[in-house]
């Protein structure tokens, strides 16, 4: 067990931007700590900056030239004596090097060891790290070096297949294969897109979980060997491997299950000598069968509907895991109440096959009202840039039950009001009203089965700015073209 | 115990109405301000917003009924002013609810343009029941067997009937004439218990001393009936006609508020009344509630302005022309648009004429085949040779007249004129001729116009085509959920059992409307003002209420137009909000920009006549670039002053091009669509010579 020295946290710097920026810096309002923001040029103004208590310009709006930049970021933390570093999710937060560079520097990293980080970014070492911690895993060829082998493979375990990139993540690099005569192309796309995206294009095949399940439970885990868990978070409503609706508990796991799963994770963990918080994430098959697929070792952006459940602050207890202090709660203190659902709202047109949509926010009106929570890096006059994803709001809803907080967060939606680019939001509605989805019966091909149902959708706006509308036109053109 | 009612009111039934206005002594009033007249002075664009005020005043003045709906109004509404026909007789409901509530209705075209089957007109009177109490319907033809499907629906609805006589002055309408009508009329009503004549002089012509004799010939025959005399104020002797009216013993007339009296519509309230009371007549009027609502007309009628007829004055020669006060302005208009403003004068001299030649009532859709076939005459002439041209197609006209209407009388070149009068003759005058909408008043032309109208083949024609019976016997039932299905079709969402109504009468104009209604909503709570121009100025405010809740629009600044669009900054409720206005540029100014027909080339298909592209294809069959289309088959229709054009293909053939889009406006000549050759027409050795030239 890696042995710590106790070292208070101060002044932290955020690697990152956007949302999880802004709800980071709130935990550190609330604890006292001094917060200090990189951006790049584009986010001059943006959210996050302004929040802030200090900020550095890291370089061109680019990622590569600013946010995932190691020495310049590593410079920024130092150069405002900070003494830690807080990732976020997505740029360098899994970035082994950057946790290294982080440590060599003398700032605290909050996030696992580089080590853990770079066991945990090949898909193959997890899978070996988990199976040695007895979790069921998919079966899975490790190491594919041609196309025969996955067929092989295939006609043994049944098809279809998954072929993954070793060092994908967040449900990129990945290729499908139904049947023995694709896969010498779909391992060349495969290869490819791994070539594309990732450092390496080495790849790994897996059987592919029919109807599944996408469950992940949310650990916790300090330096001193205490691991706790904080239930599941259901993530099945995803588009093309991009989540969309998350929420806690799910309507699959009883709680025999969750037990049982739960002691899996924790054990797992122990196991790997993990610490601060991470995810743990499983297919659940029609069968109630799971298989753990891959450690997030970070935080993620579905964390809050955790939070909600749990009544937790898990950046808080991040930093503090981070500073060295022993986890206080034990896992016979975590009593996951209520239900929580979160919905991301991202610039998006999805009647446009989910095209970005950035610009000039015009108008924006935030939700608020009664167990409703919305953390957002945005605000009415900014302007979204193209250079980084889409994520512009979580809406979380918390209720006694799934039904309230699908109908609250339904409620929520329709409050939400933006202007100056296309939203998901009209997509969500229409999941927060699908029979399916309230009758808590999917699977992670909901969206793709459903896609046409749930995009036949009119973009309502409120009668009065109809009416505003209408008015400008008038204005514009100097009389009304209608009547004359 | 009861006692007898003594005031008429909507919740009473109209046997119960009819008996209280036989008892009564007094004289009774019909405002037609929200319809009649705001469509014969101000072209139906009275706002919703400002009419809507005057409803709890006229609530409370003592007028009998208040005409609100129907005639042109339901059109324009759809067309221009995005007013729900069925929204707006609802408000007036609701906030008028002690006063009757009126329409007007053209027999079985109802409020639409064309004859509909008796299962359109049950399921369209129906739908309006609820909000409408007196259904006054009228025939151009005074034809009753086409009034009689409104008369079930509207009797068996529990509501006021009122039947209408179209009145004009010749040598025709005569006394008997009219009690020939009431006759007929009354046999269908089942008796003058429950039902009121109405005296319809929609052109304004009938002087006092007529008026007289015709409502004391109709009393002395029928001395139970109740008598509406409506009356236009074209020729000026309104007040003394209406007042002649009551004293012969006319119950109700119909009268406007002061300050909407013009040229064409009606008679100044207070004045009649004055007059009336001077003569010793009692009649039924708060005065007071009368004077708060001509100090609200007083208040709005300024708005409408540039609405009001491009020539203004009284018009005696009414009497000849006999142009109806409710197509007054909008001719006017027409002619200004189309460029042909100088030759009214003409026009009006050319229908002076017509009306002897084929013998009907001015008023629609008669009116718009007389005005449609005249400006169409005179402007062709006009075209030929000039004013000189003209002249001498009236002046034959005249002598024609003079002569008794005997070919052989007047000069070969003059009979070659008359031969030629009618060969442009529009579909709708066609189907008059040939009996389409009932049998003429006073019978079928004389052969000379079948022979202009139809060319040699004229006897086959009026032999084989013309209906000598009912028109309506020969409608069939129409396919009302195929209808409902293709408008579904068109606004991709469920349908209204209103939204189909609508539909049937106005197709194009209804899907139009919709999409309106769907991109903006209610717009009619916008003051008329910001409605007409918008905001003007920066600074400028607008306040309005939506649902009992007060919201401004202010306006904050406005961008200059950048690649066609234009920024509109303006603070909604305080909020502020930028709206990026697509502006219609120069490039779609000259994309709309008529390219004219060149008859030289083949299947080049021109406009024949200045109109609104409503349908492309025909009834059935809605036609795009690669059909083929045969020789007469209905290619497009174009809808102009309530006609409809149907544009036939001259020839067997394959679109090429649809270069007009539906609901855009055309002018004469305008290139309508591209005729290829059709592959199968060549191989027969069909083709070019057998293409007639586009007309």
């Amino acid at each position: 067990m890696p042995s710590r020295h106790k070292r208070p946290i101060n002044k932290l710097f955020i690697a990152n931007r956007g949302e999880i920026a802004c709800r980071t810096i709130r935990t550190c309002m609330e604890m006292g700590i001094t917060s200090v923001v990189g951006y790049s040029d584009c986010d001059a103004l943006s959210y996050h900056v302004r929040m802030a208590d200090q900020a550095v310009h890291l370089g061109p709006s680019p990622a590569k030239l600013s946010y995932l930049d190691v020495a310049k970021v590593i410079d920024a933390a130092r150069a405002t004596g900070c003494d830690a570093v807080f990732p976020g999710y997505g740029f360098l937060s899994e970035d082994p090097e950057f946790a290294a560079a982080c440590r060599d520097a003398g700032l605290i990293f909050v996030g696992p060891s580089a080590e853990v980080i770079a066991s945990m970014g090949d898909k193959i070492a997890t899978k070996d790290a988990l199976a040695a911690a007895r979790v069921p895993i998919i079966p899975g060829l490790n190491k594919v070096t041609s196309a025969q082998q996955i067929v092989e493979f295939g006609n043994k375990v049944g098809w279809p297949i998954m072929i993954k990139a070793i060092a994908g993540g967040g449900g990129r690099g990945m290729v499908r294969v139904d049947a023995p005569q694709h896969t010498a192309k779909a391992l060349d796309q495969a290869n490819s897109i791994a070539g594309k995206l990732f450092t390496t294009d080495a790849v790994y095949a897996e059987k592919y979980i029919k109807g599944a399940r996408h469950i992940e439970f949310q650990f916790m885990a300090d330096q001193y060997g205490t691991v706790i868990h904080l239930g599941e978070r259901e993530c099945s409503i995803q588009r093309r491997h991009q989540k969309l609706v998350e929420e806690a508990p799910s309507t699959l796991l009883n709680e025999e299950l969750r037990k049982e799963m739960g002691a899996v994770v924790v054990r797992a963990m122990k196991n790997i000598g993990y610490v601060t918080a991470g995810t743990l994430e499983f297919l659940v098959d029609s069968d109630m069968k799971y298989y753990a697929i891959e450690v997030n070792p970070r935080i993620q952006v579905e964390h809050t509907v955790t939070e909600m459940v749990a009544g937790l602050d898990l950046i808080r207890l991040m930093i503090r895991t981070a500073a060295g202090q022993a986890l206080t709660v034990r896992q016979e203190d975590i009593v996951l109440r209520s239900h929580a659902i979160q919905c991301r709202v991202n610039a998006e047109d999805p009647k446009n096959n989910f095209a970005p949509s950035f610009g000039k926010v015009t108008y924006l009106r935030q939700v608020s009202g009664p167990f409703v929570r919305a953390d957002t890096g945005i605000y009415q006059g900014w302007e979204i840039p193209p250079f980084y994803d889409s994520l512009i709001t979580k809406i979380c809803s918390l209720a006694k039950d799934r039904t309230t907080a699908i109908e609250r967060m339904w409620r929520a939606l329709c409050e939400y009001e933006i202007w100056g680019v296309k939203t998901t939001i009209p997509l969500l509605k229409q999941i927060m009203r699908h029979p399916d989805f309230v009758a808590g019966q999917f699977d992670t091909d909901f969206i793709d089965k459903h896609l046409d149902e749930l995009l036949n959708y009119v973009e309502e706006e409120d009668e009065v700015l109809r009416l505003a509308r209408f008015v400008a036109e008038i204005t514009a053109i100097g009389k009304n073209p209608y009547c004359r | 115990m009861t006692t007898k009612p003594t005031n008429v009111h909507p919740t009473l039934s109209p046997k119960e109405n009819v008996a209280i206005l036989r008892r009564d002594k007094k004289i009774y009033f019909t405002n037609t301000g929200p319809r009649d007249t705001g469509q014969s002075d101000f072209k139906n664009r009275h706002t919703l917003y400002d009419l809507i005020r005057l409803a709890p005043l006229y609530n409370r003045s003592g007028y009998f009924s208040v005409e609100n709906h129907g005639g042109a109004r339901f059109h324009q509404n759809l067309l221009q002013n995005k007013i729900d026909p069925f929204e707006e007789a609802a408000r007036w409901k609701e906030r008028m609810p002690d006063v009757m509530t009126q329409t007007l209705v053209r027999s079985t075209n109802l409020w639409g343009y064309r004859m509909y089957p008796r299962n359109v007109v049950a399921l369209s009177v129906k739908a309006f029941l609820p909000y409408v109490d007196v259904w006054r319907c009228f025939d151009f033809l005074n034809y009753v067997p086409n009034m009689v499907p409104i008369a079930e629906e509207v009797m068996k609805g529990g509501k006021l009937f009122e039947p209408a006589i179209s009145f004009s002055v010749s040598e025709d309408c005569t006394n008997a004439y009219y009690l020939k009508v009431t006759r007929e009329i009354l046999a269908v009503t089942g008796g003058a218990k429950e039902i009121i004549l109405c005296i319809k002089d929609m052109a304004g012509v009938g002087s006092p001393k007529r008026i007289t004799s015709l409502v004391d010939a109709l009393l002395q025959k029928y001395p139970s009936l109740i008598i509406h005399y409506h009356r236009h104020t074209t020729d000026g002797l309104a007040v003394p006609a209406l007042v002649a009216a009551a004293k012969a013993g006319a119950k109700i007339l119909d009268v406007t508020d002061d300050p909407f009296t013009r040229y064409y519509g009606h008679a100044p309230v207070r004045s009649v009344n004055a007059l009336l009371q001077e003569q010793g007549m009692e009649t039924n009027l708060d005065l007071t509630w009368v004077d708060e609502a001509a100090r609200i007309v007083t208040d709005f009628i300024g708005n409408y302005q540039e609405f009001e007829s491009q020539f203004r004055g009284f018009s005696h020669k009414v009497t000849e022309h006999r142009m109806p006060g409710g197509a007054f302005p909008s001719s006017f208009e027409q002619a200004e648009k189309g460029d042909f403003l100088h030759l009214m004068p003409h026009i009006l001299r050319g229908m002076s004429y017509g009306n002897r030649f084929i013998k009907y009532f001015d008023v629609t859709p008669g009116s718009q085949i007389t005005w449609t076939t005249w400006a169409a005459i005179v402007q062709f002439h006009f075209k030929e040779g000039g004013y000189r041209q003209v002249d001498q197609l009236l002046d034959a006209c005249e002598r024609f007249i003079a002569s008794g209407q005997r070919l052989n009388k007047v000069t070969p070149a003059e009979r070659d004129i008359l031969l030629g009068l009618y060969s442009r003759a529009t579909d709708d005058l066609k189907s008059l001729l040939l009996g389409r909408y009932g049998p003429l008043p006073f019978g079928w032309p004389a052969d000379w116009v079948y022979q202009s109208a139809f060319g040699d083949a004229w006897r086959e024609r009026v032999k084989k085509d013309r209906i000598e019976a009912s028109p309506l016997d020969q409608k069939k039932k129409e396919n009302i959920a195929a209808i409902q299905r293709e408008l579904e079709d068109k606004i991709g969402r469920r349908v209204m059992p209103e939204d189909l109504v609508l539909y049937l009468q106005h197709p194009g104009a209804t899907v139009d409307f919709l999409a309106f209604r769907r991109k903006f909503g209610d717009t009619t709570i916008l003051p008329t003002r910001v409605w007409f121009d918008g905001l003007q100025a920066v600074g400028r405010e607008v306040y309005f209420d939506h649902q009992g809740k007060p919201n401004t629009f202010k306006l904050l600044s406005i961008g200059t137009e950048v690649a066609g669009v234009r920024h509109v900054v303006m603070a909604v409720n305080n909020t502020m909000h930028v709206f990026p206005v697509d502006m219609p540029s120069a490039k779609d100014r000259l994309k709309t920009e008529a390219r004219l027909a060149d008859p030289a080339v083949k299947g080049e298909i021109g406009s024949p006549m200045m109109g609104n592209v409503w349908r492309i294809g025909d009834k059935d069959r809605s036609l795009k670039v690669g059909d083929i289309v045969r020789e007469g088959q209905e290619i497009m229709n174009l809808e102009a002053m309530k006609i409809e054009t149907a544009i036939l293909s001259p020839m067997h053939g394959v679109i090429k091009d649809i270069p007009v889009k539906l609901s855009q406006a055309v002018v004469e000549k305008q290139l309508l669509l591209v005729l290829g050759a059709a592959p199968w027409s060549e191989r027969k050795g069909k083709g070019a010579s057998k293409v007639k030239k586009p007309e």
